[in-house]
């Protein structure tokens, strides 16, 4: 146990010069970005004295790394600065839309989990099976398909022709009020507020993203649990089992056991990256999610919300690591004695 | 060839397993290649649609119809027909020729970031797996150069390659450079493993002992000997490159709109998805798919042909097929 605290502790302490190597370079790189936001947030026909104390006042007439120096004083201090896009604080914006996409990217890598795993599994069980051949065809055409593409063509067939998903108009219908925010995920919030409306709303509005997400990601999972099972089950342990005599089925299934952390630590990788993977996903469904904030930010030269979300999903990702860590000492009795 | 190894352990490498086999009396690339292709048919699928789409893009002026950034406003979403095989798009353009000209953009930049970044990020991974260990000033460096890589990793990617395509300023070369730049760790990463590991071989110790300077040995000795893994990640890495950089395009960060790219076609496209006209989009999207399917094809197969485990499962295939074969047709 004390063997785990320290591992934790070694792995919290590199993660401050880490955090701060991701907020100095994404400062800088999104400072370079041509356009100067007084000018921007003033329009093209303000006056040059507007232009220039709106500068003082944003405090952009200091030098590069004072205004860095500043960003981190208000950071100690829990003020993420403000996006000029939508003038309001960044904290607030992106605890609105963090569990927007944090919703739609855990439903996907769920259904992916779904897909994958057992195809995954199918195929190294009964390779020539029915089950077996469409995983080895996902498994080779999975990873090729754009995400992007993949979401309009769902879209045409089941909005456009199909009529059975609503219009891929963000979380929930327009004639639905959103239910008091407590958690920020619609499924918790409809559900404590008792509106089954918004609940249905929210969940056909979450199919054709979520469906998007498990089927493009079910590859890497897919491919995974494959070749990890494929190794165990050529390795001695499995080959004893079969020569003692023991059914098919519990061979694979101790197969299974012994890949689950190869399995668990892709799911973990896709997680950390999906955050921000999903963007096109989320501009698709103009969802309003955190993915999509940053776009924005960085295409507009709105410097905070891209250092808020960079922030945000290293610290998630940071977040995700550690449960892995303590999953594996879970699922594998060699970790942590 | 060591006759006796080859013997107790079956061929374990392409040139000895071609050299050896008796079904073909003169070993040609050809035959092996069609050999091969029987067994693993989606090899050849793979090679076959990289080859057509650089052959497209290659001859699309000759081959194409229109010209595909020229709109004929009277010929707005025609659906596919005679005169436009895969319809027109909501100004009036040709779908077909601009799919045509797709893999000049889309191929280009992915091949050419993915050279950038492979030969930087080797360069560098072997430099710094060589040294990582030496105890010194210059292993303090590569523990910096490793630590930047980590920074750089954190990025959640897309957003990195939007930021720097935006702060260079919209054009191919920015997202060429973006996409090079988001690719270098994987191979930093990659060779450095490697090459910890082939530092403590004894030839290259004795190419020190023989007088090598240390960047002649890393240039002769181990580089060529920990490109491997580098290689097979070269073709999957291409096709990842094609996604990323449709993506770019897609949200309007990377090749402008009327250029003929496969992801600011599927772009402009979207409108018209979902109100019905289904083709804008959904062809450059198959182009697309198919591309990178047949550039994850090749990988695999340099994958295969690169693992002496996997390649002796590939050989026996080849060998028990050409036999059940034989024996049929005796019979």
């Amino acid at each position: 146990m004390t063997r785990i605290i320290s591992f934790l502790g070694q792995r919290l302490l590199f993660i401050v010069p880490q955090l701060f190597g991701i907020l100095l370079v994404s400062f800088f790189l999104i400072k370079s970005i041509p356009g100067d936001p007084a000018v921007l947030m003033l329009g093209p026909m303000a006056s040059t004295d507007a232009v220039v104390s709106l500068r003082t006042k944003l405090g952009l007439d200091h030098a590069l790394p004072i205004q860095f120096w500043h960003f981190l004083v208000n950071l100690v201090h829990g003020d993420l600065g403000t996006s000029w896009q939508t003038t309001r604080p960044v904290l607030e914006d992106l605890l609105q839309r963090f569990p927007a996409t944090l919703e739609l990217v855990t439903l996907g890598l769920l259904g992916a989990i779904i897909i994958g795993v057992p195809l995954g599994v199918a195929s190294a069980f009964d390779e020539k099976g029915i089950l077996g051949r469409v995983a080895g065809v996902y498994g080779l055409t999975a990873g090729s398909l754009p995400d992007f593409w993949l979401a309009l063509v769902l879209i045409f067939v089941f909005y456009t022709i199909l009529q059975i998903v609503p219009a891929p108009l963000g979380r929930l219908d327009f004639a639905i009020l959103p239910p008091p925010t407590i958690s920020g995920f619609l499924i918790f919030d409809s559900i404590a507020a008792g509106d089954w409306a918004a609940l249905g709303s929210a969940l056909t509005h979450l199919c054709l993203p979520v469906l998007t997400l498990s089927l493009i990601n079910a590859g890497p999972i897919l491919k995974m649990t494959q070749s990890t099972m494929d190794r165990m089950l050529q390795s001695d342990f499995s080959r004893y089992e079969v020569l003692s005599g023991l059914p098919h089925r519990m061979v694979v299934r101790h197969a299974l056991r012994n890949s689950l952390p190869s399995i668990v630590t892709i799911i973990s990788v896709l997680y950390g990256y999906l955050l921000g993977g999903a963007v096109l996903v989320e501009i698709v469904f103009s969802w309003g999610g955190a993915g999509q904030y940053a776009v924005q930010g960085v295409l507009n030269s709105d410097i905070y919300p891209v250092l808020g979300f960079v922030l945000f999903s290293a610290i998630f990702s940071l977040i995700v690591y550690l449960i892995v860590d303590i999953v594996y000492v879970a699922i594998d009795p060699r970790i942590g004695r | 060839m060591d006759k006796q190894r080859l013997l107790r352990n079956g061929p374990s490498r392409m040139d000895e397993w071609m050299s050896t086999s008796s079904t073909v009396a003169t070993p040609s690339w050809i035959g092996t290649a069609l050999r091969i292709a029987s067994a693993r048919p989606s090899f050849a699928a793979g090679y076959i649609i990289v080859f057509v789409a650089v052959l497209a893009g290659a001859l699309a002026p000759l081959v194409a119809p229109y010209n595909p950034i020229e709109a004929d406003p009277s010929q707005f979403l025609q659906p596919p027909n005679r005169l436009h095989w895969l319809g027109t798009d909501a100004v009036g353009m040709d779908i077909f020729s601009r799919v045509l000209y797709g893999p000049r953009i889309d191929i280009t930049i992915a091949v050419l970031g993915t050279m950038v970044s492979a030969t930087v990020g080797c360069l560098v991974g072997a430099w710094v797996g060589y040294f990582s260990r030496a105890g010194n000033f210059r292993s303090r460096i590569a523990f910096l150069i490793m630590r930047l890589a980590d920074v750089l990793q954190a990025f959640p990617v897309f957003v990195f390659a939007i930021a720097l395509v935006a702060s260079l300023g919209q054009s191919i070369q920015t997202v060429v450079f973006a996409i090079a730049f988001v690719n270098i760790p994987i191979y930093l990463r990659l060779m450095r493993s490697q090459v910890m590991a082939i530092r403590e071989m004894r030839y290259v110790e004795a190419s020190l002992v023989a007088g090598m300077s240390d960047m002649q040995t890393i240039l002769r000795h181990v580089i060529p000997n920990a490109m491997g893994p580098a290689l097979a990640q070269l073709s999957v890495n291409v096709g990842w490159s094609i996604l990323l950089t449709a993506g770019l395009s897609f949200v309007g960060a990377g090749v402008r709109a009327p250029s003929p790219e496969w992801g600011s076609m599927i772009a402009t496209g979207f409108q018209n998805v979902v109100t019905g006209e289904w083709w804008p989009s959904v062809f450059p999207g198959l182009a697309l798919a198919i591309t990178v399917f047949g550039f994850s094809l090749v990988g695999n197969s340099v994958e295969v042909f690169g693992d002496p485990v996997k390649i002796r499962r590939l050989i026996r295939d080849v060998t028990l097929r050409e036999r059940t074969r034989a024996a049929r047709r005796r019979a």
